[in-house]
């Protein structure tokens, strides 16, 4: 009986020692979104001509996200629609101890219209949503 | 015998109620117009109007084209020509008469009464002038008299043409057993083959006599003769015997009065036979050939729908109808005289399928219901719901060189919507019409209305929509 009690508190105080050594107090181990903007290109690793419209032109448009911390490895999404409609899904890797990456899709005549970028976790919740417009 | 069965059978009591009341209006109309120049005349009508049908069974175009013709113009002719007898027809006789009542001699003129008078008037060599009306209203043709209302009687007769009484000078007109009016003026006749020795008095009686269907009798003061003048014919009556055959023809009184009355009965009844014998041969050419076909596209109607529910979708917005029937009666069909109404009461949320019966298309009496083109309907319904949504500012157009919106503050950012729920859940934002920016070069307001597509959602409030945007140089 004494020998069972004996484990029990063994096993209560390497617990603590278990969990990831990298996690201070009051930290969770999901990434934290600190900034998303929409932006022409990328310039020395920083979003270029953020907007909320970009014309047609200008062939391509960006989706800048940039976390800190990212406590562990982790797997976002951007989700790119044109009005309501999903267009084009893309996978991103964060690595700890902070990320940033971005993703871009080539524009067309035929992607004139409002869109919008979910950006997801991996459950799939929204971490953010960017709204703008391609115009001619 | 069974085809008889079955087509008993198939007669509807309005069919029966249609037939009865018809006929019995037919039949009303004969005993009010009979003996009348307007009845002799709508006899003539519809024996034109057989006439046209014939003809045009037969195919000759140019006659039916013709009595067609006259047809459409005789029923002016008849309201203004007969307008006196059907006005009195309707208007003095009260509602019994008109719809119920058989009008009969039921007050006898007392012929002899009459007769005994003017002799005495001629004996006396007074002059009189007396009138009995026929068929016809006579207030067109006779003037200025002035009411009596008194019994008829040989004293009174007398009395009136008494050279001193003020209502000597003039006519008196006997209805029934009644002096109704004395004094009254009466058109005098043209006439040219008149004998000379006739004067005013006589004028007087040819005059009415030539326009109505009245009978006249004239004593003349000087030579004490009698004259009776009926339509065109003018003659002289010696003896009592011969004016009391003539009144009496002229109202109707035979000596054998029962069997005048047995007459009439029989008439009557073969009148009311031929009536309904008639409408029930209009009624059958209506509704009983269903030899003809014809298909209308006919739009569908929605009804009673819960009001919690909306239409979200129908798979038919018209259904085509293939009706069978008399041509006579398809030919005259309009595709507002059809309708199609599916009751949506036992419909719910999803996709509900419809059977279309007969009882959800109405028809004109006589129209039958062949097939149903397609055969159901699937109207899809959805429950009402709202939903909180975001707006977007849908941008177009070109923007000038060198500048880019940065950011844009809306005002409101979200708003609610009403619509069926399965819309609202594939809606995730609400855009606005397109703003242009062509024109822009600096940071401004502008204002904007939501656009709802589909028109079946509703927005809570106001759909205007403020927009503060931002404007700045592009780096290069």
């Amino acid at each position: 009986m004494r020998t069972r009690a004996l484990l029990a508190l063994l096993t209560l105080l390497l617990l603590p020692a278990l969990s990831d050594p990298n996690l201070l107090e009051g930290q969770t181990e999901k990434p934290t979104l600190g900034q998303a903007v929409v932006c022409e290109e990328m310039k020395d690793g920083s979003p270029l001509n953020q907007g909320i419209a970009f014309p047609v032109s200008a062939g391509k448009v960006m989706c800048y996200t940039a976390f800190d911390p990212v406590p562990r490895k982790a797997v976002i999404f951007h989700n790119w629609y044109r009005k309501d409609e999903l267009n084009t899904r893309i996978r991103l890797v964060l690595q700890p101890p902070r990320w940033a990456s971005y993703s871009t899709i080539q524009l067309r005549e035929i992607d004139k219209g409002p869109w919008r970028i979910e950006i997801t976790d991996q459950e799939g919740q929204v971490l953010s949503i960017l709204r703008f417009s391609i115009t001619d | 015998m069974e085809k008889a069965i079955l087509f008993l059978s198939s007669i509807r009591w309005q069919d029966a109620l249609d037939i009865t009341l018809n006929g019995y209006i037919l039949f009303r109309l004969y005993v009010l117009f009979r003996g009348t120049n307007a009845f002799r005349v709508l006899m003539g009508i519809a024996l034109l109007w057989f006439l046209q049908r014939i003809s045009s069974s037969l195919g000759l175009v140019v006659t039916s084209w013709f009595v067609q013709g006259i047809l459409a113009v005789a029923a002016i002719i008849i309201i203004v020509v007969f307008r006196n007898e059907i006005r009195a027809v309707l208007q003095a006789k009260n509602l019994r008469s008109i719809f119920w009542g058989f009008p009969r001699a039921s007050t006898l003129t007392p012929v002899q009464i009459i007769v005994d008078s003017v002799f005495e008037l001629a004996r006396r060599r007074t002059g009189a002038l007396i009138v009995l009306p026929g068929n016809e209203d006579l207030s067109e043709a006779v003037h200025s008299g002035i009411r009596w209302r008194g019994l008829v009687s040989k004293e009174m007769i007398v009395s009136i043409f008494w050279p001193e009484n003020p209502v000597h000078d003039g006519a008196i007109i006997i209805q029934g057993n009644e002096v109704t009016e004395v004094g009254a003026i009466l058109p005098l006749s043209s006439r040219q083959d008149l004998p000379s020795y006739y004067g005013t008095r006589h004028r007087a009686a040819a005059g009415l006599a030539e326009a109505t269907d009245a009978l006249t009798v004239a004593v003349s003061e000087e030579r004490g003769k009698i004259t009776v003048a009926k339509g065109a014919e003018i003659r002289s009556v010696r003896e009592k015997g011969e004016l009391s055959r003539i009144l009496e023809d002229h109202v109707g009184i035979s000596s054998v009065q029962k069997k005048g009355l047995r007459k009439e009965k029989l008439e009557l009844a073969a009148a009311a036979l031929v009536s309904f014998l008639f409408i029930s041969g209009v009624w059958l050419s209506f509704t009983r050939g269903l030899d003809t076909l014809i298909t209308l596209d006919i739009p569908v109607e929605y009804m009673k729908r819960d009001p919690g529910l909306e239409i979200i979708d129908t798979s038919v917005n018209t259904l085509r109808l293939e009706l069978s029937g008399s041509g006579a009666l398809l030919k005259t069909i309009k595709p507002d005289q059809v309708k199609v109404q599916v009751d949506l009461s036992k419909g719910v949320a999803g996709t509900n399928s419809f059977t279309i019966t007969t009882n959800d298309v109405s028809l004109p009496p006589g129209v039958a219901l062949k097939s149903v083109r397609p055969a159901s309907v699937e109207v899809t319904l959805d429950v009402l719901a709202k939903k909180d949504l975001p707006v977007q500012v849908d941008w177009a157009g070109k923007m000038p060189p060198g500048l880019i919106i940065t950011q844009a503050k809306i005002s409101p950012e979200r708003v609610q919507v009403t619509g069926p729920k399965r819309l609202l859940d594939r809606l995730s934002t609400l855009y606005t019409e397109k703003v242009y920016v062509d024109n822009i070069e600096k940071s401004g307001t502008v204002s904007s209305q939501i656009v709802l597509n589909p028109a079946s959602l509703k927005l809570a409030s106001g759909g205007k929509i403020a927009i503060d945007y931002r404007v700045k140089q592009k780096e290069p």
